[in-house]
């Protein structure tokens, strides 16, 4: 039984089965390769003795409680959130804890009320990484929301502003507005008023991404039927209320999974500050490989940031996808 | 004369507008003045006096800073349209295995995928010159006789030599856009008609002739307007040739506002170089939309 | 295009009320005391001179310069932030008051130091160096000539780039340029063997080679390419703060040369204190005199300096000393009376 399926699935005809054994060969070769390496050749102390600089950055040793709570409180909500469906008050809450973890972050590691203060510049590693990460995209949805609005709107000037924006930002790399908001944005700034690199970072990123969800935001907008905007005119509403209550949730739903994609792209795309200084996940790396004792090690550096890498972006979508059958389920419901 | 609401809000908006960019500008009129930078291109025309690895046209270190930015403009081209080509290769193979009948290539295709897509392209990047290409140190690969040799030095094919750093950019940029094309491709021929596929099978086609001569020719106008944004990235994404070394406008532009400190002008530029690039790939593709839709409608 | 630019500008002004141009420039000086905090540029790629170590702090001989003018000025020398910036973007940083002040290896030259260069101002010297090129032993390479069509890697936006372009074309020889953005791409380029060989600083060169598994493969060839004096830099036109940085650098010299350290200094306070005859020693320590006021500093700079950093010779030993961990033999950085180039003006 069990045979057939396979002979029927992977080596239907002569082609198929060749395709098939070079492929178990291929595998076959390769894993053996990384595996003996992993095991035998590669040298993991560099990772090892650095690990709370991947994790932490340069952060004040006796305050590493506090970037280290609040990476678990983000492990604690995602498992929340893939488990959430068991419980059914947890739902309700869920969108308000995510947004105010970005908030939460710059507490407990900037510090202030009563926590001791910690520059900017001590934030490092996966922590900075996250930071970044959920900070502009928080900030940049309600901005791309602003500018598909915009972009949709009846009124000339408005349209043309929001389309040459989007369009302007959508045709540059985003290491130029990256290199824009790092060296650029202080001669735009009136003299003695001065923002920290971290958030002129997520100042970049924000203006860079909100282009991106515009688009994704304005084709949900597409599909949402003319008729529901009829419907909302017919029950006497105000237009923006039809906009915010009736259309914009529709629109976002099916906007949904563009969406969150672009947020684990922007995740990658934090790695760009490696290049312009900042000491996030893979600026901490390269870091790490400039300190004498590990120079050359950097096989196990890239290998190590890869599979970091890639265990949170597969959660950030493992979730996406979790939130994305709730709200259909919801919707159905 | 009655003025509307929405005339109103325009105008408001365009004021608001106005003002911000008056500030912005006053501002860094202020700062320019009060740093000495000031704002002229003059220095455009000065000589660059630093050596390029590799330029298309000839080159040398007493040419003026523009000629030198046109051979970063060149060898960003260059890598982008070599990788555009060899990503769709890839992409389209990608994409067909994970649709085909196959269930172990669709699998690995699957995996390649995700592994592709879920980690950062700049450490792709570093890692294909740092660890596939540097690390052979003084091996020589010759897979296929002495048609093609692999070193640290780069890739010889045919008597035709890449550089290491443009080989590792090219198959990073090639491998890491691939994924996406692949995932395009997938959508573009899953939304054809799947009775279309049993449709041929019953006129006795086999799947290739039937895949190549009927779904793909229906497939192509979901696939380009992705493909096209995926090429536009791919030439955004050349942008991190700084990393591996690779001298492309944006690297060429870097050195050039050190040596003359003017990070506006430089900016500008870049701007300006991106705005043409994109232009050339978006009509690019619209005329091989046309020659597409033309053609078939004849 | 200009008269476009200007007619923006003043409508701007009129609407912003920006109309008095004549903004108070203060110095950047004032700004940090303000801030309790300096601002300091540095590499954060370089052993010896400035990284990051295990615990997550930089160190170096670069980071502890920027310790000694935190000390001096803020009066506490781990008030200071440091920006890893690279070659690239340092004096961008510089000028758009990214930072306050770089301490990064930067080589101080005529078009750096005009007003219509880079614009900056260089504090006194505090490594001098050369640039240099490191081969593999095994490559048989012995002089420059040697290279000629063979590929070198080499740190881009640097003058490491324009001195390796100046001495291979002033000998006509065809070279292949790789470069990097920053010294450990240089160093993993060249280990690898993607370049015959890789230049930079020879204390660069020395540096990176110390950390090497094999150092005994690799040679320093005998051509110095360039004169490379490494100084700290402000940006122009801002003399209160370029006095106070040229000062802080000259007692770290000072201090050396009089045998005053991190370990005795308070016995030198008191010695100084309890005798009113030895007024040099006074005048430099600040109990006598206004020294410090004249730069804008507490008159007792010194003091702090020595006391949180140690003089000149300590922070070299600690750094680049032979018991550190890139030992580069002082030579041209010994105090001028040891036959080095460090020399201090007196503190009158």
């Amino acid at each position: 039984m069990i045979l057939k399926k396979i002979k029927q699935r992977a080596f239907s005809n002569i082609l198929d089965s060749i395709t098939t054994l070079i492929i178990i060969s291929f595998i076959i070769i390769s894993l053996t390769t990384i595996l003996k390496w992993i095991f035998f050749s590669a040298n993991w102390s560099v990772v090892k003795i650095n690990l709370p600089l991947f994790f932490f950055g340069s952060f004040p040793k006796d305050q590493l409680w506090r970037p280290g709570l609040w990476m678990s409180l983000i492990a604690i909500l995602s498992f929340a959130t893939l488990l959430a469906p068991r419980w059914k008050w947890v739902p309700k809450f869920l969108p308000i804890l995510w947004i105010s973890f970005a908030p939460l972050g710059i507490f407990l590691l900037g510090g202030g009320l009563g926590l001791s203060p910690v520059e900017s510049r001590n934030w490092g590693g996966l922590t900075l990484t996250i930071l970044l990460t959920s900070f502009s995209a928080i900030l940049s949805l309600p901005l791309g929301i602003v500018l598909a609005l915009g972009r949709q709107s009846e009124l000339p000037v408005i349209r043309k502003a929001s389309s040459l924006y989007i369009d302007t930002m959508r045709s540059v790399p985003l290491i130029a507005v990256l290199f824009f908001g790092q060296l650029l944005i202080p001669l735009f700034l009136p003299i003695g008023l001065e923002i920290n690199r971290v958030y002129r970072a997520i100042i970049a990123f924000t203006l860079f991404v909100s282009a991106y969800l515009a688009e994704d935001i304005r084709g949900g907008l597409q599909s949402v039927p003319k008729t529901q905007r009829e419907a909302g005119e017919v029950l006497g509403l105000h237009p923006l209320q039809i906009t915010c209550l009736i259309i914009l949730p529709q629109a976002l739903r099916v906007a949904l999974p563009s969406l969150t994609n672009q947020a684990v792209g922007l995740l990658q795309n934090t790695s760009l500050m490696a290049i312009l200084g900042l000491v996030e996940l893979l600026g901490i790396g390269r870091s790490i490989l400039a300190n004498p004792e590990f120079i050359g090690r950097y096989i196990e550096v890239y290998v190590w940031l890869a599979a970091l890498y890639w265990v949170v972006c597969t959660l950030m979508a493992l979730i996406a996808r979790h939130l994305e059958k709730q709200m259909a389920l919801e919707k159905r419901g | 004369m009655k003025i509307s609401y929405k005339e109103i809000i325009q105008a408001l908006f365009a004021l608001f507008l106005i003002i911000l960019i008056c500030v912005l500008i006053n501002n860094i009129s202020i700062n320019l003045t009060r740093t000495g930078i000031g704002f002229s291109f003059n220095w455009l025309f000065r000589p660059a006096s630093f050596a390029l690895a590799e330029h298309p046209l000839p080159y040398s270190p007493s040419d003026s800073y523009a000629w030198a930015l046109f051979m970063g403009w060149l060898n960003s081209l260059k890598v982008i349209i070599y990788s555009l080509l060899l990503a769709t290769v890839i992409g389209v193979f990608i994409g067909l295995s994970r649709i085909g009948k196959n269930e172990l290539l669709r699998v690995v295709s699957a995996g390649y995928i995700t592994i592709i897509r879920q980690t950062p392209l700049l450490l792709q990047l570093m890692f294909w010159y740092f660890v596939a290409f540097l690390s052979l140190k003084e091996t020589v690969l010759k897979p296929i006789g002495n048609l093609l040799s692999i070193s640290n030095q780069g890739i010889n094919f045919l008597g035709i030599t890449l550089s290491a750093e443009f080989s590792s950019l090219l198959l990073g940029l090639s491998v890491f856009t691939s994924a996406y094309i692949a995932e395009v491709v997938r959508g573009g021929i899953n939304s054809v008609d799947k009775g279309q596929w049993e449709s041929f099978r019953s006129l006795g086609l086999n799947d290739f002739t039937g895949l190549y001569t009927i779904i793909i020719p229906q497939a192509l106008p979901a696939i380009l307007p992705g493909l096209t944004s995926q090429y536009l990235n791919l030439a955004k994404n050349s942008t991190l040739a700084i990393a591996v070394g690779y001298s492309d406008i944006y690297a060429i532009n870097d050195t050039i506002i050190n040596q003359t400190g003017r990070p506006i002008e430089g900016f500008i530029i870049l701007l300006l170089s991106f705005l043409f690039l994109n232009l050339f790939i978006s009509n690019g593709m619209e005329i091989i939309n046309t020659m597409i839709t033309s053609s078939k409608n004849n | 295009m200009r008269r476009i630019f200007t007619g923006i500008l003043t409508f701007s002004m009129l609407l912003t009320g920006c109309v008095n141009s004549s903004v108070g420039i203060q110095s950047r000086l004032e700004l940090i005391k303000k801030r309790d905090s300096l601002i300091c540029g540095v590499s954060g790629k370089i052993p010896g001179f400035s990284f990051l170590n295990s615990n997550g702090n930089y160190e170096g001989l670069d980071v502890d310069i920027c310790k000694a003018f935190a000390a001096a000025f803020v009066g506490n020398s781990k008030k200071v932030q440091f920006r890893p910036l690279t070659a690239a973007e340092r004096f961008t940083a510089i000028r758009t008051g990214e930072i306050d002040l770089l301490s990064r290896n930067t080589t101080f030259n005529l078009s750096r130091d005009s007003s219509k260069g880079n614009s900056l101002i260089f504090a006194p010297v505090v490594f001098h160096d050369g640039q240099g090129l490191m081969v593999k032993t095994s490559s048989k390479i012995n002089k420059l000539e040697d290279l000629a069509k063979r590929s070198i890697c080499v740190g881009s936006g640097t003058t490491t780039e324009q001195n390796i372009n100046d001495a291979f074309e002033a000998k006509s020889l065809p070279y292949i340029p790789i470069k990097y953005q920053d010294l450990n791409q240089v160093v993993a380029g060249y280990l690898q063997g993607r370049c015959s060989a890789m230049t930079s600083d020879r204390s660069q060169l020395a540096a990176a080679r110390s950390g090497f598994r094999n150092p005994k493969d690799h040679i320093i060839l005998n051509d110095v390419l360039s004169k490379e004096p490494l100084a700290p830099a402000s940006a122009g036109g801002d003399q209160l703060l370029s006095d106070a940085m040229r000062w802080v650098v000259f007692a770290l010299f000072t201090a050396e040369e009089k045998g005053i350290t991190q370990a005795n200094i308070n016995q030198q306070l008191q010695l100084a204190k309890n005798n009113p005859q030895m007024k040099p020693l006074r005048r430099f320590l600040g109990i006598e005199g206004d020294l410090g006021e004249k730069i804008g500093l507490p008159n007792d700079f010194v003091v702090k300096i020595i006391a949180s950093t140690g003089n000149y010779g300590e922070i070299y030993n600690r750094h680049l000393g032979p018991n550190s961990k890139v030992p580069i033999p002082r030579g041209l950085n010994e105090i001028y009376n040891q036959g080095g180039l460090h020399f201090a003006p007196p503190f009158n």
